[in-house]
């Protein structure tokens, strides 16, 4: 990759579902360039695409056709297993329901990705509390998630994200369940992982106070279009 | 591939975990299983049990004489002249000879009595032997466990330990009705749990007279130097009669029938196990399909993480497999239990209830053990699969 490229290259990528027989489109030629260690929100109204085009980005979901480069990969033409394995060393993804595993602790939780890395278990240790300690949860390691406030969980979850070191994290409205004091808890968190760690960050947000920490926000909007508009 | 196999073992140790989320439909599966692996054993033990039972009956170094182109007494007829050709033979034709040069010898008939152990039970078909007094030493392994032989001409008999200990009134000194007539018990013998102790014995020429067989004999029994004497037997069978005689050991007498009736046991258990385990490979995958959608935004979660599909197929096909594991080893264990040394009773070759003790040995459990796991290996593949094609966008949307 040169310094010229963008990190994230998206080209004429169109997107659709059938819903009852019906073909929807979502994206028809969208195009999208986001630079190494941006800061991006991504909003819009809902339904218009914003979680479908993070899952492509994530690889969990493929476009119909187009382009979508991500450093020297090319998503678009990755089978099933190659996309699996290019999201354990890729990118981080942060959920609005955290998703953590009920049945696990938060350092078993957070030490998930580095089980699909070759890593000795005092390196795999010596890393989840070391991200752990980053979040603020030093000394809960052992707690379950049922115990923990949805603030902690959702910082259990960006640990996770970010234990195996991606350059890139992907977060689907990840304030959208918090009230504000634990919502602005882990937006500080995520400015901090870009601004410190120069991690490259992909919002999804209904919220316009949390769209405020990213460097700049995309309006998603009539699916294929995209309008971009500095943060004040 | 040794990360798919890690990436399978931290799935599958996730499924543990929620396992107690599904304990009851899990539970069901196991419960299931079991029942099948416990029926199979079950029959599977009833017929080794039969096995054993006519096996330990037979000894290589005795030769029974059958006539009429039977290979069972049932049926068999020698004629009185062929016995005495034979015995007027000189010769070593492979028959042991006692000190007066006599052949060591037993003429044989049996008869079925109809037998009502006490009132209002159902009759049971008893075997009374008639043998000549040489009959009792030409028996490997049989041990005269109580009280005496019985006499020529008297109205004795012997009973074997399983018709002793199955039927009242066979203690030493009492008085039976057998048929139309009375006799006195004045043994008891054991063969180890052979077929033999569910036979009565008597003086041949007594059972004659009581039952209206003057003169027949239905089987001569030899005592052989060795085993491979029973060929020069049989040459020499050949020129003593116009009926046709033919000598097999005594061990393949009842290995074949035991054959019989073992392979008929097993022609009824087998295809009532497997009726059963298709019901059970039924629950097995609705089990393991509601474990799939119980597991969706776990599996979803951890294939978003990037673990393969591979490993979310086989974690879910080890989870239906180790829980017929648990299944098979219930059943089995249960079978051993329940069934191990039971005590029961067949009708054997000569029409009269044989005894004998179901069996739960090694191959009982590793046959009805496998078709436990065939359940879960089958009943799990569907769900394994349809674990591999969760919708991860979807899943992961419904999340909340
Ligand atoms: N798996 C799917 N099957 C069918 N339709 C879908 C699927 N995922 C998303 N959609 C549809 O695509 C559109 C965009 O969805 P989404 O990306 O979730 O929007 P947003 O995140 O902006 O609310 C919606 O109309 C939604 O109903
Ligand atoms: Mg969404």
């Amino acid at each position: 990759m040169t310094n010229t490229q963008p990190y994230i290259s998206i080209r004429h990528l169109q997107k659709g579902y059938k819903i009852g027989g019906e073909a929807i489109s979502i994206f028809d030629g969208l195009d999208l360039d986001i630079p190494n260690g941006d800061f991006v929100a991504i909003m819009g109204p809902s339904g218009s695409g914003k979680s479908t085009l993070l899952n492509m980005l994530a690889g969990i979901d493929r476009p119909d056709a187009g382009e979508l480069r991500i450093g020297n990969s090319y998503l678009n033409q990755m089978g099933e297993g190659a996309r699996a394995s290019w999201r354990a060393h890729n990118m981080g993804i942060v959920f609005q329901f955290y998703n953590l595993l009920p049945m696990l602790n938060a350092a078993e939780n957070v030490e998930l990705p580095l089980l699909l890395k070759p890593l000795s278990a005092k390196d795999r240790r010596d890393r989840v509390r070391k991200v752990l300690d980053l979040v603020g949860l030093s000394g809960r390691e052992r707690q379950y998630p049922s115990m923990m406030s949805g603030g902690q969980q959702q910082r259990v979850g960006i640990a996770r994200a970010i234990v195996s070191d991606p350059g890139l994290l992907l977060c689907d409205e990840p304030t959208g369940d918090l009230d504000r004091k634990s919502a602005d808890d882990v937006l500080q968190m995520l400015r901090f992982l870009n601004q410190e760690l120069g991690k490259t960050i992909i919002m999804v947000t209904h919220d316009p106070e949390a769209a405020k920490y990213a460097k700049r926000v995309l309006h998603l909007d009539k699916g294929n279009f995209v309008e971009e508009k500095r943060a004040a | 591939m040794s990360n798919h196999i890690k990436q399978t073992f931290i799935m599958s140790r996730a499924n543990l975990f929620s396992l107690p989320r599904r304990l009851a439909i899990s539970t069901s599966m196991v419960l299931s299983v079991a029942l099948v692996v416990a029926v199979l054993a079950g029959f599977l033990a009833m017929s080794k049990g039969f096995e054993q039972a006519l096996e330990g009956a037979g000894s290589s170094d005795i030769a029974v004489v059958l006539g009429g182109g039977t290979n069972q007494e049932m049926g068999s007829d020698i004629p009185a002249d062929a016995i005495r050709n034979l015995q007027a033979m000189s010769g070593d034709f492979g028959v042991t000879r006692d000190a007066a040069g006599s052949l060591i010898a037993s003429r044989e008939i049996i008869v079925t009595i109809g037998f009502t152990p006490e009132a209002d039970t159902l009759p049971r078909t008893l075997a009374l032997r008639g043998m000549d007094a040489s009959g009792p030493l030409i028996r490997d392994g049989v041990t005269l466990s109580d009280g005496r032989l019985f006499r020529p001409s008297a109205r004795e008999i012997v009973v074997g330990a399983r018709i002793a200990a199955d039927f009242p009134g066979f203690e030493i000194g009492e008085t039976v009705r057998l048929g139309a007539l009375d006799w006195t018990v004045v043994g008891h013998f054991a063969s180890n749990g052979s077929a033999f102790e569910s036979e009565i014995w008597a003086d041949l020429e007594t059972t004659r007279a009581a039952f209206d067989r003057q003169g027949q004999v239905q089987s001569l029994r030899l005592r052989l130097h060795d085993a491979s004497s029973l060929s020069s037997l049989n040459v020499q069978l050949q020129n003593i009669s116009q009926t046709r005689l033919l000598a097999v050991s005594e061990a393949n007498l009842y290995a074949a029938q035991a054959g019989r009736t073992a392979d008929i046991i097993q022609l009824f258990g087998w295809p009532l196990a497997l009726l059963m385990a298709i019901g059970a490979t039924a629950g097995a995958l609705n089990t393991m399909m509601s474990s799939v959608a119980d597991r969706t935004v776990e599996i979803a979660t951890l294939r978003a993480l990037g673990f393969s599909r591979l490993s979310a197929c086989l974690a879910t096909w080890f989870e239906a497999i180790a829980l017929a594991c648990i299944g098979a080893v219930l059943g089995i264990l249960a079978s051993w239990l329940g069934f191990n040394g039971w005590q029961a009773s067949t009708v054997g070759a000569n029409n009269a209830s044989i005894g004998f003790q179901l069996s739960v040995t090694g191959d009982v459990m590793l046959n009805a053990g496998l078709l436990g796991l065939a359940i879960g290996a089958l009943g799990g593949a569907i769900p394994a699969f349809a674990a591999t094609r969760l919708p991860l966008t979807a899943a992961l949307r419904a999340s909340g």
